[in-house]
């Protein structure tokens, strides 16, 4: 029931201020923030439930589930399922709710009480995404984060909008349409096998298949979580989405739509595919690497600031990526990090773009310089957070890099090798934003009002969460264990004799 | 097999047409004079031209008239065998006139029965 | 003729008489709107009869001419809503024309007859009853606005070709005829294991010709040319039949007749169709990009649905009749709401069919846009959509029996489309200071859209009752 309340409170929180926003904006966005505020709280408190956090490490399938048929002439069931992985990603998703409705605080004045209700909708189905243990379930909310997200790109985005907007759509659809056809190849396959028809994700683990379709239908899986993630070659609706996004827009597809794709490859892909999985592996690596590569040089060549923190995107999340098909405990863990360090980081670097085209109306490096001088708490931050990206020590980032790396060296040597390079590239573009930016000679004479109260709380709440995560990560890896050797050894139990020894040994390393 | 007699018969047809036009266009006189090429109509001689346009009420008429016809043709068949499809023949054949009265007052009402 | 017969006819009956009644009283009464109600009062009457009927006098076959089972009573049911609520829209619509509006309904209620005959039909003579009855009617119909040159252009071209398509269908007919030596299709079915020796070049040859008057009913690519024109043309609640009742009765009778003569047995036919199907699917997404009128747009869309909808033909499993009446089901609520926007946008003077008419419609008038936003989300078929359901169960369908050419054409052409759905929605998003604010829909017309809209989230959300009632027509038809 809880879980339902936890994708159910955003939905009405839209509804209301859709509702209200046309007479009263600002209690438009007071009800969602308290939305997102209660959504925390909820998932803080079960975070903290150390009883039940204990009984599921234990062993117990799920923290919490709910399960419902919902057609069951088809076996489709509202399976609602959490554990430790989930609970991370949701928190994350209520804390960046709350940012992203502060960011645009004074950024958005028109159709107020629409764009919450697109930016609450978004939330909810990134959280149902999250939740979802039914595949048909998990489609529907995969499908749905797309039209509101969409809404925000076009209504509220800006110059290139339409062409961005319309670009993201097209691309996730057509490999979420992919994914529906694995979905349905895997529910038939299954059902021919068993005699039970079920899209449900419990049953549907350890289904028998053929090596050919399992590539087939892993590949389907594989394309629908790449384009979000994004992987090489399906990465170029990226750049373009988040730079005509507005702010708040940018925040959550940067801190949790690509999430949603890199959760996918974990919970979905290597288990239910785990040999197919295992063959692809130096595959799905050589994408992760050059998509870190690739998108660290490809950001150091942009002189678009939102552009270039969208590339930077492509380079971090492919550390992900690395990180999912090294597939042992500390390149997991390592991703899981990442995926949270990459969420509060590079959102609050597209905040830091948003202010400051709100304040000069403009994103090319070109026109800017020298803006410490005037407004030098923006200065500071943007330095620590330029820092977190190219993963200085002591800050989140660093550690999950670092663990990737360490865990993938074991997998891959190579491919690791090379990947550390993006480490380089990162600290690049990374300095060369402070550089260009803020230091030099002033450029641009636009009035540049230094940071206020709200905005100072917003990107501290963002710092000391990074902080935070760099300096105590123990919580972060001990929620996610569990969840993460469950499906360490979901995908264990899959393969063949020969593939569980090698999993013990990188076991047993970390 | 049966088709090649089909198309055989039609062959054969349309040979016999031609042949039949034919011989006339080769043996008849051709002494064509001004009464002989002008239209028949009713032995009068002829008015103005043909392209004439007609009331729309005729076509009015016309298609009342059809409706009417063709129900008379289909009551004699049904008069024959009134004996055989008894009681349903005669409610079939009631409701059947009803539908063509409702017409009828429809077109009544509309005016349609009316000589502009 | 039992009683029971009768009662089995019961549908068609009330429908008839509702045609007849409007007549009488038109001849008493020239009033629009009791005109419309008696018309309302007539399908709904006739909706409320099927359950009887089928409980009564279930999977009744009255005279060879007609089958009366629960899967002809499902799609009467649902042609029958469709023309209530299409009754509903022309009331808002010719509302606001002049002239005589009342013989409108006569026309409706005489075309979704012979819809309801072809999709009961079991006998190449009800076929061709049943589509003529449809036919001529819609004639009048596509033409009722007749002071609009669009409206007559498009039924003269719609009388040409259909008449033309009616002619290869009962050559077709006759071909059939003559090698099977039975109009019946259970018959011909039958027939059809004798005739496996010799040669059926002369039934594949009808077979063929009848595909392309069914063809154009169903605006199937190669025979989709009047599509456009006649969807531009004709008044927006016409073309809402059009989409939607005129295509469900021959859709019906089609998915019957492949299943009776198991079209799989004939690799030929299942190349043509699987051809047709892909044909449809990338002609209408493709072209349809290159429009710029909506009705237009709307025209190429529907050609691809029902493309789409092929794959469920070709599809030889269990799912396959299920899988047909739920995308038709779904299709028909999606088609009803888009059209019904269209029509209630309209004014007087012409169809609000151009992209100009939707520019920020999203703050001129956010319910109607929000209304239009979920149909055209539902012919994309995005999930909580009834055309997701759709599209859901006729890839599940095509999956089981591995019709991958067809799922891949759907899957490629679907995105391609995505793109023109997006695009009047993007129309509707753009801020628009200058446009004219809408008129206030009125109640029928608000009713009606609102209840399209709920209907269409219900099967979206909870489609188990609809799927139940879509898989028991499997065994009624086998």
């Amino acid at each position: 029931m809880m879980l339902i309340c936890i994708v159910l409170i955003p939905l009405l929180a839209g509804v209301i201020a859709w509702a209200i926003g046309r007479q009263n904006p600002g209690a438009a966005r007071w009800v969602c923030l308290l939305a997102c505020a209660i959504d925390l709280v909820i998932l803080l408190t079960l975070w903290n439930n150390q009883a039940a956090m204990a009984a599921f490490a234990a062993g117990g399938p799920w923290l919490m589930q709910v399960n419902v048929p919902w057609v069951p002439a088809l076996g489709i069931s509202f399976h609602l399922a959490l554990d430790g992985l989930s609970l991370l990603m949701l928190i994350l998703s209520a804390f960046l709710g709350i940012v992203s409705v502060g960011c645009s605080w004074t950024e958005i004045k028109e159709r107020v009480g629409f764009f919450h209700f697109n930016l609450m909708w978004v939330l909810a189905g990134i959280m149902g995404v999250f939740l979802a243990m039914d595949l048909f379930l998990f489609y529907c909310f995969w499908e749905l984060m797309l039209v509101p997200m969409y809404f925000l790109i076009v209504i509220w985005g800006h110059e290139n909008r339409i062409y961005a907007a319309v670009k993201f759509f097209i691309f996730t659809q057509f490999s979420g349409l992919l994914m529906l056809l694995a979905i349905l190849a895997l529910y038939f396959l299954h059902g021919h096998a068993t005699g039970t028809y079920t899209f449900d994700y419990d049953l549907l683990l350890g289904t028998k298949l053929g090596s050919g379709a399992a590539k087939w239908i892993m590949l389907g899986f594989f394309a629908a979580f790449a384009v979000k993630l994004p992987a090489f070659p399906v990465h170029n609706w990226l750049p373009d989405a988040h730079t005509e996004a507005p702010t708040a827009g940018s925040v959550i597809l940067a801190g949790l739509l690509l999430k949603t794709g890199a959760y996918g490859l974990m919970r979905f892909v290597v288990p239910l595919f785990p040999q197919a999985a295992i063959d692809f592996t130096p595959v799905a690596m050589t994408l992760a690497v050059i998509g870190i590569i690739y998108g660290a040089v490809l950001s150091f060549a942009q002189t678009d600031l939102k552009r270039l923190v969208a590339y930077s995107s492509v380079s971090h999340m492919g550390f992900v990526l690395l990180g999912v098909f090294a597939w042992n405990r500390i390149a997991l863990q390592g991703a899981v990090m990442q995926m949270i360090c990459h969420g509060l980081g590079t959102g609050a670097l597209f905040m830091m773009v948003g202010a400051i085209q709100e304040r000069i109306h403009t994103r090319n490096i070109e026109k800017m310089g020298g803006f410490w001088e005037v407004a030098p708490r923006m200065g500071a931050i943007a330095m620590f957070f330029a820092m977190a990206s190219l993963g200085l020590p002591g800050i989140g980032n660093f550690i999950a890099e670092f663990l990737v790396l360490l865990g993938s060296y074991q997998a891959n040597a190579t491919m690791t090798s090379i990947a550390s390079l993006g480490l380089v590239l990162g600290s690049i573009y990374s300095l060369w934003i402070v550089q260009r930016v803020f230091h030099g000679a002033r450029e641009n004479q636009a009035k540049l009002p230094d940071f206020a109260r709200r905005e100072i709380a917003l990107f501290a709440s963002l710092i000391i969460a990074l902080v935070g995560l760099g300096f105590f990560p123990q919580p972060i890896f001990k929620t996610a264990d569990p969840a993460l050797s469950k499906l360490q050894q979901l995908a264990v139990a899959g393969q063949g004799a020969v593939q569980v020894s090698e999993a013990k040994h990188s076991g047993g390393n970390s | 097999m049966e088709y090649f007699f089909l198309l055989l018969f039609t062959g054969l047809a349309a040979v016999l047409v031609g042949a039949g036009l034919l011989t006339s266009y080769l043996v008849a006189p051709h002494r064509p004079n001004p009464l002989k090429n002008s239209p028949y109509e009713c032995g009068e001689p002829t008015i103005g031209q043909s392209w004439v346009q007609f009331n729309v009420g005729y076509y009015l008429f016309g298609l009342l008239f059809l409706v009417f016809d063709v129900e008379a043709a289909f009551l004699y068949p049904w008069a024959v065998v009134f004996r055989q499809v008894g009681l349903t023949g005669l409610i079939e054949m009631g409701l059947f006139l009803l539908v063509l009265i409702v017409g009828l007052v429809y077109a009544w009402r509309k005016g349609a029965l009316e000589w502009v | 003729m039992t009683l029971l017969d009768l009662v089995a006819l019961l549908p068609l009956i009330i429908l008839t008489a509702a045609a007849t009644g409007i007549v009488l009283l038109m001849a008493v009464c020239r009033c629009h709107r009791t005109t419309a109600l008696f018309s309302m009062a007539g399908l709904g009457l006739a909706v409320i009869s099927l359950p009887f009927a089928n409980s009564m006098a279930p999977n009744r076959a009255v005279t060879p001419l007609l089958m009366l089972d629960t899967y002809s009573f499902f799609y009467m049911g649902v042609m029958f809503v469709s023309s209530f609520v299409i009754a509903a829209l022309a009331y808002a619509y010719f509302e606001k024309q002049d002239g005589r509006r009342e013989e409108f309904y006569v026309l409706l209620l005489t075309a979704t007859l012979g819809a309801a005959f072809l999709s009961a039909s079991s006998h190449f003579v009800s076929l061709f009853m049943g589509l003529e009855t449809l036919s001529i009617s819609l004639y009048a119909m596509v033409a009722y606005t007749r002071d609009r040159r669009d409206s007559v252009e498009a039924a003269f071209k719609y009388l040409v070709l259909a008449a033309a398509s009616a002619a290869f269908m009962v050559f077709g007919m006759a071909l059939v005829y003559a090698e099977a030596g039975t109009m019946e299709f259970a018959k011909i079915a039958a027939a059809r294991g004798a005739l496996e020796q010799g040669n059926h070049l002369v039934l594949l040859a009808g077979c063929a010709m009848m595909v392309v008057g069914i063809g154009f009913k169903l605006a199937l690519v190669p025979f989709h040319l009047w599509t456009p024109d006649v969807y531009e043309g004709a008044p927006a609640p016409v073309t809402a039949f059009v989409a939607t009742v005129s295509k469900g009765g021959m859709f019906a009778l089609l998915l019957r007749y492949f299943v009776l003569i198991d079209v799989h047995q004939y690799p030929s036919l299942m190349f043509l169709f699987t051809a047709i199907a892909v044909l449809s699917m990338f002609f209408g997404n493709l072209l349809a990009l290159l429009q710029d009128n909506i009705k237009r747009i709307l025209a190429y869309s529907s050609i691809a649905n029902l493309g789409y909808v092929m794959i469920a033909f070709l599809a030889s499993g269990h799912m396959a009749v299920p899988a047909g009446a739920l995308y038709i089901a779904a299709y028909f609520i999606t088609t009803l709401g888009a059209m019904g926007v269209i029509s209630v946008m309209s004014t007087k003077e012409r169809d609000a069919d151009s992209f100009a008419d939707y520019r920020g419609l999203f703050w001129r008038a956010p319910w109607i846009a929000a209304v239009f936003t979920a149909m055209l989300l539902s012919l994309a078929g995005i999930p909580l959509t009834a055309g997701f359901i759709g599209k859901f169960y006729v890839l599940a369908a095509g999956e089981e029996s591995s019709r991958w050419i067809g799922i891949a054409a759907l899957v490629v052409s679907s995105s391609i489309g995505l793109y023109y759905y997006l695009r009047i929605v993007l129309t509707m998003c753009e801020s628009a200071e200058d446009e004219a604010p809408v008129s206030r829909p009125s109640w029928t017309e608000a009713t009606v859209l609102t209840g399209l809209a709920a209907a269409l989230l219900f099967v979206g959300v909870y489609p188990g009752p609809l799927i139940h009632a879509a898989e028991t027509l499997v065994a009624s038809i086998l």
